[in-house]
């Protein structure tokens, strides 16, 4: 039996419930198995008012990325849905509201503008809800309802979400719900017989894995609450708020302190105020806040004091496209700011990896005493994954602080040139240890010195220290077989799983492709990429930039070709073109 | 003579095992002979004595300028920072560690302009920073250029022909910012400086320490000791600092008075 590979749409007008029903839906084929990658979309200024639309992607094996086409379209409002057409692949099914004659314009039916390959489904999901609730506001769980109905899964796998939904809110609102579900659900039965649109759902694993629904907004402020976070600093900013909202509801009952700043260099100030004195704080912003904070994390190079920064990527440059997804921060998180200041950028490529790395960001900034960024982007953060609840929990935390030994009390030196370059770092209040941090070029007591070899010395510490990282860091994943490969694409961030899905399309195609995913961008693993990249006889970086900022950071590494695939268009990157490209570059090999 | 040498060497030995100079960092101020930043040195270094506050339990933030330089001649923890931002690293300093007691040290550049942004929102915050702004009404590390109080007309090598802009009032912008607490003090007279801090450092919440002083290096005509010590004053005998409506009278209407100007009770 092939495993199920499909993707669903809701699309409505805000008001319509699209976003709870995705939210169920998800929850729901969450329940009964499935791998998930969702994805909303919002009206993209002004919240409020305008088309919503929830995508999801789920299978029987793991989902990496999006997929080009919808299999199934709900429509909960025509004329917004009527643009989601474009999406839908060859067969797809469409649900939509069947309104009786004569209450809905000319036109304005999503039935009049499908392809005639299209199966359509008319249900009446208001009028199925108002008689079953009384309200036309369950439409979109009636809606659910006849989904469920047509797809032959178990309704069960949604009475549960809902009623997680709506316990709380009362018997009446929940069995409203639940009824407008069971009123849709009945409906499907009994004028759709035979289920058409039979998925079957995967086989109950052997040991139950709990899964857990979130964004990878939401797995960074988990992580950073994992890792002990005391203070968060932050300056609202699409799409890094989430970050600052989750962690609103959650730290202070940690006893922990959320601080909207004035501003992001105010922000990125107060967290290296705040490791300065030994407590870990994070910050959370986009690409131009992360343009104001570049003094200050040369700062925090310079001093050598802790920072974690997540960079939620957006379009740009400038304000650019608040609401598009790009990675295009990647040179100015790695070299942005004065001077040479080394510092650590990790991209997660997933929402666990967004757990993960964000948890162990904070030990490596407290042990290289060194601004760690971690570099997301709109649709890594906005995105929800069925993540396995073992990979975004039970994460040692590690202290990373080295402290001087007691011996040194008296004669301590803040700056002391270790074969490491990491000097142990005394925290304010403790007696004996008292020093001045600065951003001036210091002496190993601290004391400013502009001369020669003191400068070149301690340049020298600060980027042995961070090349020493690399231990602590994680290194590239390989994906391929073993030996020569005609192609080797790297990929990093959200990209990397749309770059993944193309290169196991390819090796089942029986192409010599293999994958790498670099997850630590600065400093990289040289070494390895290098390894691989002497493997393959071309390279190609596929990435949401203009210029391929990757390919300009680590292409220098491959002795062959490097080719660069870019697009700029504000949506995450698809399997099917890095395949098609994968394609193209091979045939033109073979030719 | 030798009775009066005498008594010199127990005063010095004195002072020695006093401990009023272990406040001092080894390295010695490297500002210019004369300059105003001395006199609060000292009237911040007594008030450091008289509440014997713990050195390592002190975090001295200062940013860029000759005011900045100060974090390296106290022998307290200190964080000298960029330029403009030690309220925003302070805030962090205090918010990660209460038990510190925090200062913020910067000059009229550094808070009130490229950082000036700043001060209304830590006002605002109301955090327990103690920030002290040395008003010279000049940029002197950067060898004398206008500063945002920089009365207009001030000559410089990038202004010759004069400065047109307003000057800013910093007390008065204190106040009007909501500041808990607001001094205004002169570095020459370091005694004043040492009481209104002590009464500062106790406040509960922001105090803000505005600070004239004198850039003798490169102001040879606006705030000069001369000019300053003629002006300034303490303020009046029956001058009432918990009404905040006639503190911003008497800020608008008097330049120089001295002393504790605002404390909300
Ligand atoms: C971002 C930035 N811009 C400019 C400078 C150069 N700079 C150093 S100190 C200073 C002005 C100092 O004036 P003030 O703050 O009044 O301090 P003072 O030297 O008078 O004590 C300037 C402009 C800098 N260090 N950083
Ligand atoms: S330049 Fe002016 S402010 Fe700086 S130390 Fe000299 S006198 Fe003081
Ligand atoms: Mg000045």
């Amino acid at each position: 039996m092939p495993g199920v590979d499909l993707t669903i749409e809701i699309c409505g007008m805000s008001g319509d419930g699209t976003i709870a029903a995705g939210t169920l839906l998800n929850e729901a084929l969450s329940g009964a198995g499935f791998s998930i990658i969702g994805f909303d979309s919002y009206p993209a200024e002004i919240r409020g008012f305008g088309r919503c639309v929830t995508r999801s992607r789920f299978g029987t094996s793991r989902m990496l990325a999006l997929s080009d086409h919808t299999h199934v379209l709900i429509s909960l409002d025509d004329q917004q849905a009527i643009s989601r057409i474009s999406m839908l692949g060859k067969n797809a099914k469409v649900l939509f509201d069947n309104k009786p004659a004569g209450t809905v314009q000319e036109g304005m039916s999503i039935a009049a503008h499908t392809a005639p390959d299209a199966d359509l489904y008319g249900m009446p999901f208001t009028d199925l809800a108002s008689e079953a609730a009384g309200t036309t506001r369950g439409k979109n769980l009636a809606a659910l309802g006849c989904f469920t109905g047509l797809a032959g899964i178990d309704p069960r796998f949604f009475y549960t979400v809902i009623e997680k939904k709506f316990r709380a809110k009362g018997e009446t609102v929940l069995n409203a719900n639940l009824n407008s579900f069971n009123a849709g659900l009945t409906y499907a039965h009994t004028h759709f017989e035979d289920a058409p649109l039979v998925i079957t759902a995967p086989a109950p694993e052997k040991k139950k894995v709990q899964r857990i629904m979130l964004s990878g907004n939401a797995a960074i402020a988990r992580g950073a609450l994992d890792a002990g976070l005391a203070l968060y600093f932050g300056y609202p900013i699409t799409p890094a708020t989430p970050i600052m909202e989750y962690l609103a509801k959650t730290l202070p009952q940690k006893g922990g302190k959320v601080v909207q700043m004035e501003d992001e260099i105010s922000s990125i100030g107060a967290v290296l105020g705040s490791f300065y004195a030994g407590k870990r704080a994070m910050t959370a912003t986009s690409g131009p806040g992360l343009a104001l904070m570049a003094e200050m994390i040369s700062l925090g190079v310079m001093s050598e004091t802790p920072a974690v920064i997540v960079d939620a990527q957006r379009g740009g440059p400038s304000t650019g496209l608040p609401t598009k997804t790009e990675q295009s921060d990647l040179h100015a998180a790695v070299f942005g700011g004065p001077g040479d200041s080394p510092r650590i950028v990790i991209a997660p490529t997933d929402v666990a990896e967004c757990y993960q790395f964000t948890l162990k960001s904070f030990e490596l900034a407290e042990k290289y005493q060194t601004p760690v960024i971690v570099l997301t982007d709109f649709f890594l953060d906005n995105r929800v994954e069925n993540v396995a609840a073992a990979d975004i929990s039970g994460k040692k935390r590690v202290d990373g602080n080295i402290y001087p030994p007691k011996k040194e009390q008296g004669r301590y030196q803040r700056y002391l040139v270790t074969p490491s370059g990491i000097s142990p770092r005394a925290l304010p209040g403790s007696e004996g240890y008292i020093y001045p941090a600065t951003g001036l070029e210091h002496t190993e007591a601290g004391l400013p010195d502009y001369s020669e070899p003191v400068h070149m010395q301690m340049n020298a510490k600060r980027h042995t220290k961070i090349r020493q990282a690399l231990a602590d860091l994680p290194p590239p994943k390989e994906f391929s077989q073993k030996g020569p490969l005609d192609l080797g694409v790297i990929a990093w961030g959200s990209s990397f799983g749309a770059a993944l899905e193309a290169v196991l399309k390819a090796r089942k195609k029986g192409l010599a492709v293999g994958a790498l995913k670099v997850i630590s961008l600065f400093p990289y693993h040289e070494e390895q990429i290098r390894q691989f990249m002497s493997r393959c006889r071309r390279v190609l970086i596929p990435e949401l930039n203009f210029q391929g900022q990757l390919a300009n950071l680590i292409g220098h590494l491959h002795h062959g070709d490097v080719v660069r695939f870019n697009r700029t268009t504000g949506t995450p990157l698809l399997p099917s073109e890095i395949l098609l490209k994968i394609q193209e570059l091979l045939q033109k090999d073979n030719t | 003579m030798k009775t009066s040498g005498r008594i010199l060497a127990q005063k010095v030995q004195d002072i020695q095992t006093s401990g009023r100079l272990s406040i001092r960092s080894a390295s010695l101020p490297t500002w210019c002979p004369g300059c105003g930043y001395f006199g609060i040195h000292q009237g911040l270094n007594n008030a450091i004595q008289q509440l014997s506050l713990p050195h390592h339990s002190i975090v001295t933030v200062t940013g860029i300028g000759c005011a900045g330089r100060y974090a390296f001649f106290n022998n307290t923890y200190s964080f000298h920072v960029t330029h403009g931002r030690t309220l925003p690293v302070a805030t962090g300093v205090k918010l990660a560690n209460p038990a510190l007691t925090v200062f913020a040290i910067g000059g009229d550049g550094d808070g009130l302009a490229i950082g000036g942004g700043h001060l209304p929102h830590m006002a605002r915050r109301n955090i327990n920073v103690n920030y002290l702004l040395f008003d010279n009404s000049m940029y002197g590390l950067t060898k004398g250029q206008p500063s945002p109080s920089s009365p207009v007309g001030t000559k410089t090598k990038v202004s010759p022909a004069g400065t047109f802009e307003m000057p800013l009032n910093a007390s008065l912008l204190g106040l009007s910012y909501g500041t808990t607490f607001a001094a205004r003090l002169f570095a020459g007279d370091p005694e004043s400086i040492t009481q209104a801090l002590i009464e500062g450092i106790r406040h509960e919440g922001f105090s803000f320490f505005h600070i004239y002083t004198t850039c003798l290096t490169f102001d040879k005509e606006n705030k000069t000791w001369e000019h300053l010590k003629e002006r300034v004053h303490p303020l009046p005998q029956k001058y009432d600092c918990s009404n905040l409506s006639k503190a911003m009278a008497h800020i608008l209407e008097d330049d120089f008075s001295t002393g504790v100007i605002y404390k909300k009770s």
